[in-house]
C-alpha cells in the first residue's frame, strides 16, 4: 500500500495536535497573566535506509509569546502587575524559584504573600514575605511592600519586605508542564532593580483571540484536506486491487 | 479522541463559573454590606508529547519540543473587602462601620458569626437582633418607652426613656477584625464565619486599634460596581462563545474523517 496514507495520517495527528495548543491559549482568554503558547509545524524527514523519500510533520511548541497583556484597574492593594519586562519571583509548586505576571496576592493564614493558587511571593531574602498584621498594604513600584501596622498612627509605617523582581534575558525563561516559568535547572535569577510593579493593577491574558480562532479554522481545513489525501489513497488501492485483481 | 475538545470544554466550565460569579454580584448590587466576588483563574498543567532535546536520528535531535496546556481551571474566589458606599437613612437602628471590622452576631447554635451589615431591629423582647432575628453580640436589650436610641462613635449605645431626662448606658457594640478577612467563609445572609485562613478574631472597640468606627443612620451599600460587572459579563459570553466554537470546530473535523474514511 502506498506509504502516501502514513504521511496524511501524521499531518492530520499533526492538527489536532496544534490544535489543542490553540484551544489552550483560547481557553485561557481571561486567565489573568497567562502567556500564549506559539504553535508551528515542521517538516520531519524519515531518516532510515534506503532513499529519503518521505517528509512527515511535526507540530512543536517553539516558545511562549511574553509580549504584555493589556493592564486592568482593579484598585485592589494587594493586586501588582509588572509594567514593561519582568516577572515576579514565587516558590514553585517544586520548591523552585519560578516566575510569574499573576499579580493577584493575598495573604494567607501564616500571614505570608501568597499568590492567588497559595504559592509564597519571594522577598529580597530569598524566602517567602511575612507580612504582620496591617491596617493598610502598600506595594510601591519597585515592589517595597510598606504597611501601616494595626491600631498605630499614620505615621508608624513601616517597611516589611521588597517582593523579588526579576528581567532575565531573551530565551532564558521558558514556560514549565505547571504553567509557570522556569529558568534551565532552575537556577534563581538576581533581583533587578529596574523592574516596575504598579500597585492596583492586573495583567490580562496576551492571548490573541481572533488569530487563535483563525488559525483554528485553518487547521480543520488543513485537516480536512489530509483526511482527502487519505481517502485518495485508499481509493488508488482498491483501484489497484481491481486492475489486478484475477477474474 | 481529540485533546482540543476536553480544553475547550475546561475553558467552557471556567466561563460558567465566572459567569456565576459575575451575576451573583449583580444579584447583590443592592445588598446592605456586600462585598463582591473574584473569580481566580490558572491554566492547567503542561503535558510533554515530545521532550525538547530528544535525539530524532544519530545526529540531530529536537530543537524544541511540543507541551500542550491542557486547558484552565478556576482555582479560587477572592471576596474584595473595599468598603462600600455609605447611605445615609436617618433610620437610628441602621448603623454602618467605617474602616475594618465586623459586627458579631450570636447565631442560633451558639456560634459567632460576622458581618458588615448594620440594618438593625428589635425582637419581641427588645433585644438588638439582624434582619435575621439573630441577637447582637454581645447583647443589648433595650427597656420600655424608649424615647432615644443612640449609637456613638465607639459603639456606646445610649438610650433616653420617657420621664426621664438623662440618658443611660446599656453597652457597647463591639468589632471584630481579622487579619486576612479574605479568608472568611461567606455563610449567605450577609454573614462571614471565621476560618483556619482568616485567623481568629480581633475583638475589640470600634476606633481603636485600628477597627473602624461607627456611624449611626447610614449604611454601606454593596461594593458591587454594575458597570464593572456587565463589563466583565461581555467578555466572558465572548470568551465562551469562542470555547464553544473550538468544540464545534473539534466535532466538524472528527464527523469528517468518519464520513470520508
Amino acid at each position: 500500500m502506498d506509504k502516501v496514507l502514513y504521511v496524511a495520517m501524521t499531518g492530520a495527528r499533526e492538527n489536532m495536535y496544534a490544535q489543542q495548543a490553540h484551544a489552550n491559549n483560547l481557553a485561557n482568554a481571561t486567565t489573568t497573566g497567562f502567556k500564549s503558547d506559539f504553535e508551528q509545524a515542521r517538516a520531519m524527514r524519515v531518516l532510515g535506509e534506503g532513499y529519503e523519500s518521505r517528509v512527515y510533520s511535526m507540530s512543536e511548541r517553539p516558545g511562549t509569546d511574553l509580549d504584555s497583556g493589556t493592564l486592568m484597574q482593579t484598585g485592589r492593594d494587594l493586586d501588582v502587575a509588572v509594567a514593561g519586562d519582568g516577572w515576579l519571583a514565587v516558590q514553585g509548586p517544586d520548591g523552585n524559584e519560578v516566575y510569574t505576571r499573576n499579580g493577584s496576592l493575598q495573604i494567607n493564614a501564616a500571614n505570608q504573600l501568597v499568590t492567588g493558587s497559595g504559592l509564597p511571593v519571594i522577598g529580597a531574602g530569598g524566602g517567602p514575605i511575612v507580612i504582620p498584621p496591617a491596617e493598610n498594604i502598600t506595594i510601591g513600584n519597585d515592589g517595597t511592600v510598606t504597611i501601616r501596622p494595626i491600631g498605630e498612627n499614620a505615621v508608624e509605617i513601616a517597611l516589611v519586605d521588597q517582593i523579588k523582581l526579576v528581567q532575565p534575558e531573551q530565551g532564558q525563561l521558558f514556560k514549565g508542564r505547571d504553567g509557570f516559568m522556569h529558568t534551565d535547572n532552575d537556577v534563581p535569577l538576581a533581583a533587578n532593580p529596574n523592574v516596575q510593579v504598579r500597585a492596583g493593577y492586573l495583567e490580562s491574558s496576551n492571548v490573541n483571540a481572533i488569530s487563535e480562532l483563525t488559525s483554528m479554522i485553518s487547521l480543520q481545513r488543513q485537516f480536512e484536506m489530509q483526511v482527502k489525501m487519505m481517502k485518495t489513497a485508499e481509493e488508488n488501492s482498491s483501484a489497484a486491487a481491481e486492475v489486478l485483481s484475477m477474474s | 479522541m481529540h485533546g482540543a475538545l476536553h480544553v475547550a470544554k475546561t475553558g467552557l466550565s471556567a466561563q460558567d463559573t465566572q459567569l456565576k460569579v459575575i451575576s451573583n454580584n449583580l444579584a447583590n448590587v443592592s445588598t446592605v454590606g456586600f462585598k463582591k466576588d473574584r473569580l481566580e483563574f490558572e491554566d492547567l498543567l503542561y503535558q510533554v508529547r515530545r521532550q525538547p532535546g530528544a535525539a530524532t536520528g544519530e545526529d540531530s535531535m529536537l530543537p524544541s519540543g511540543l507541551q500542550l496546556g491542557s486547558g484552565v481551571r478556576t482555582v479560587s474566589t477572592q471576596k474584595l473587602f473595599h468598603t462600600g458606599d455609605m447611605q445615609i437613612t436617618d433610620q437610628p437602628f441602621d448603623v454602618a462601620i467605617n474602616g475594618r471590622g465586623f459586627l458579631q452576631v450570636a447565631m442560633p447554635n451558639g456560634d459567632i458569626a460576622y458581618t458588615r451589615n448594620g440594618e438593625l431591629h428589635l425582637d419581641g423582647e427588645n433585644r438588638l437582633v439582624t434582619s435575621e432575628g439573630y441577637l447582637v453580640e454581645p447583647a443589648i436589650t433595650l427597656p420600655d418607652q424608649v424615647t432615644n436610641f443612640s449609637v456613638g462613635n465607639d459603639g456606646t449605645v445610649s438610650v433616653t426613656v420617657a420621664g426621664d431626662p438623662n440618658p443611660q448606658e446599656l453597652g457597647q457594640l463591639e468589632l471584630a477584625d481579622f487579619v486576612n478577612p479574605q479568608g472568611l467563609q461567606a455563610t449567605g445572609q450577609n454573614l462571614y464565619i471565621e476560618t483556619a485562613a482568616s485567623g481568629a478574631p480581633i475583638v475589640g472597640l470600634a476606633g481603636e486599634e485600628g477597627r473602624g468606627i461607627i456611624k449611626q443612620g447610614m449604611l454601606e451599600g454593596s461594593n458591587v460596581n454594575a458597570v464593572e460587572e456587565l463589563v466583565d459579563m461581555i467578555t466572558t459570553q465572548r470568551a465562551y462563545e469562542m470555547n464553544s466554537k473550538v468544540i464545534s470546530t473539534a466535532d466538524e473535523m472528527l464527523s469528517y474523517v468518519s464520513q470520508q474514511l
